[in-house]
């Protein structure tokens, strides 16, 4: 992916522009509202990582606001350290796409941006989902691995969906909170990872080679690959 | 003394009182003139006409006689008579001479005139014409002096009362308020210097000052309870931040010392990566909390059907409850339709949930239901059979930071209940902590969508059953 950040703070953008070179992303970098704006107007990129609050007079939201005038459909991901929901609500409503609130886990930044990214790409929601020789039908709801076919509860059913939307990718709990449950807090508890080992013990106990895969310190991801 | 509002306004109903009273005692005087000289005319033309009567009758000998009789049993000495010839030569009557001043023309006049022993007067005379003769009679106008002048005195004399009276009033209620006011002035300049203890001085009898020092008083009593609370936090949160930044710094001052290998080091900085999460954690719950507080989102209000967000909730949570063997069921009836903040109660239900699961003991049981209380409330009840919480534990532990001994050991920062109290007191209902023996039952109330418009202005409503009811609205009456 082709990757801008726009953000002031150099320990920030030092560490998201290393994390995201390791993770095989080329990165622009604007430390300031004016360069970023000129980046974002003029270079194709895959995905905008916005600092809400930048130096000078030119602030992310309002860059925001003039690359959607302008007709520019990048995906952006808001950073900021504002985190009361309105800010939010008022970050996504300028025509971002999705917001971080720092201080934040990198595993959660590269998470979204790739599930930013996908989503830009275009996905079909009928189209039948496919992972190794796991199978799922979105439309007559039926799942099967192999030839053996699994019964899933309605969450569950949400759950697998949504890792398998996201298949090779690593999902956070707080993705799948807020995308699976709906829920914008932190319940505090581990109790996504026990929805997960049930959802495990459905999909992967009787076969050989699992699929759900705990990712360390970030989260899950489905996957077939090695 | 002239800048004082009670006496400013105190001589403006005296001056309205004085105007008053002239606009009522004039038309009166006026109109008392005006019949008084019409009836003596009346009564002068009556005289004349009864002596007009004799002469005719019995000719100017006869008139003459008929004075002098008159003029001899007269004892008061009001009436004036004289008879005189062409040359104004008296022939009868009481006046020794005809009055200077008086043209001998028939008609009324007022003259001054010395009658008998009464001095000189001022009398209405009325002449007339008998032949050649003048016929001369009149009273004096002394009947009516006392009757004139009491009324002049009473007028003064209500004035003057009315004066007297106004300024007096206008001082002691000058007096009467400053005094209250010097009281409110002290009190408030004692809250100024810091001490938030001080109350207005209030009384029984429901006056403006006494309205108006209920409500301060009202209003600092929030202030009270907001400042106490901040305070409470702010300690709570040098000791809660300090334990997780104290591991944090020993962590990384240990790596930096000992340097061990790239493995253990990295296990360490996992470490350490995970005590900042649990500050930002808490950092978080505050800001939410800070936010509830702040009533910030009742903007944020929508209808939304609170069984289902609870049968959610219990979904979400029935894996961690099979997991510890708990039995955890669901009771509701028809859809409840609520007005509120679906995140907030989620997390406020979730964080409900959290704790019957925490304290709640292995093949235990939890209940949340969701039932309709009265017209326009909601309850949802959480109910664990765990250890539950003392009575005199039910009232802190809504307390930011708060960890009961039960707590101790378990995973947490002592935020929950504070953000559930936090969360109710938004929504202007209560948070009810009662027994079950054995167990907790945690009860949340919400204003039902219809009653949602209202339920931020009313007070908490009394709870039955014998539940510890935490206020979560302080509302001054």
């Amino acid at each position: 992916m082709k990757i801008l950040l726009v953000e002031d703070n150099e320990r920030v953008s030092q560490f998201v522009v290393k994390g995201l070179q390791e993770a095989g992303h080329t990165t622009d970098h604007a430390a300031n509202g004016r360069d970023g704006m000129f980046l974002a107007a003029s270079e194709p990129y895959d995905v905008i990582i916005m600092d809400r609050m930048l130096p000078g007079d030119i602030d992310g939201l309002a860059i925001i606001e003039v690359l959607r005038k302008a007709g520019k459909r990048t995906p952006i991901l808001i950073l900021s350290a504002l985190s009361e929901v309105d800010d939010r609500i008022r970050g996504l409503r300028s025509g971002g796409d999705d917001y971080l609130t720092k201080p934040f886990a990198f595993g959660e930044l590269l998470a979204r941006l790739d599930g930013l990214h996908r989503r830009a790409q275009g996905i079909n929601t009928e189209m039948p989902l496919t992972v190794g020789d796991l199978h799922m039908d979105p439309l007559t709801r039926k799942v099967s691995r192999g030839a053996r076919p699994i019964t899933l509860q309605p969450r569950e059913f949400k759950l697998l969906e949504y890792l398998m939307r996201h298949a090779g990718q690593v999902v956070t709990r707080t993705m799948l909170l807020e995308n699976v449950w709906d829920y914008h807090f932190d319940p505090q508890t581990n109790v996504v990872d026990v929805h997960i080992s049930k959802l495990r013990q459905k999909i992967d106990a009787e076969f050989e080679r699992p699929l759900l895969r705990t990712v360390r310190n970030a989260g899950y991801t489905v996957t077939a690959d090695d | 003394m002239m800048r004082s509002s009670a006496v400013s306004l105190a001589l403006g109903y005296v001056a309205l009182g004085i105007a008053a009273l002239v606009l009522f005692a004039a038309p009166l005087w006026y109109a008392w003139q005006v019949t008084i000289q019409e009836g003596r005319s009346e009564i002068l033309q009556a005289d004349a006409q009864r002596l007009t009567d004799v002469y005719r009758r019995d000719g100017a000998e006869g008139l003459k006689d008929f004075i002098d009789t008159r003029v001899r049993i007269q004892i008061a000495g009001d009436r004036i008579l004289l008879l005189t010839d062409a040359t104004l030569r008296p022939l009868a009557g009481n006046l020794p001479v005809w009055p200077s001043g008086v043209p001998a023309v028939s008609g009324n006049y007022t003259i001054k005139v010395a009658v008998g022993d009464h001095g000189v007067q001022e009398a209405l005379v009325h002449v007339a014409h008998l032949g050649s003769y003048n016929l001369l009679v009149g009273r004096d106008n002394t009947l009516f002096a006392p009757l004139q002048s009491h009324f002049w005195y009473g007028l003064t004399a209500a004035i003057a009362v009315l004066t007297i009276a106004g300024l007096l009033v206008g001082l002691i209620t000058r007096r009467a308020l400053m005094t209250r006011v010097n009281s409110i002035r002290q009190t408030v300049s004692a809250i100024i210097h810091g001490d938030l203890k001080h109350r207005l001085p209030t009384h029984v009898n429901e006056d403006e000052l006494n309205t108006l020092s209920r409500t301060i008083n009202g209003m600092l009593e929030q202030i009270e309870l907001l400042v106490h609370g901040v305070r409470n936090v702010s300690n709570s949160i040098a000791h809660d931040l300090r334990t997780p930044l104290a591991e944090l710094r020993s962590r990384l001052e240990e790596l930096a010392l000992i340097r061990p290998p790239p493995e253990e080091a990295y296990a360490e900085i996992d470490g350490a990566v995970a005590d900042v999460d649990r500050v930002i954690r808490i950092f978080d719950a505050l800001l939410r909390l800070a936010e509830i507080d702040a009533g910030m989102r009742r903007s944020g209000f929508v209808s939304f059907d609170m069984s289902d967000l609870a049968a959610n909730a219990v979904e979400f949570y029935e894996p961690a409850a099979e997991l510890k063997n708990i039995e955890l069921v669901f009771r509701s009836g028809a859809p409840l339709s609520v007005s509120g903040d679906p995140v907030l109660l989620a997390q406020a239900l979730s964080n409900l949930i959290d704790n019957a699961l925490k304290y709640a003991p292995v093949n235990g049981a939890i209940e949340v239901s969701v039932r309709k209380r009265g017209d326009d409330t909601a309850e949802v009840s959480v109910s664990d059979n765990g250890p539950g919480i003392a009575d005199s534990e039910k009232g802190k532990v809504v307390e930011r930071f708060y960890r009961g001994d039960a707590s101790r050991g378990t995973p947490g920062v002592g935020l929950g209940l504070s953000l559930v109290q936090a969360v109710a007191k938004l929504h202007g209902r209560v948070l009810e902590l009662s027994d079950r023996n054995p167990g907790l039952s945690v009860t949340l109330c919400i204003p039902l969508e219809a009653a949602g418009a209202t339920a931020i202005a009313t007070a908490p409503q009394s709870a039955d059953g014998a539940g510890v009811i935490v206020p979560a609205t302080v509302v001054p009456s």
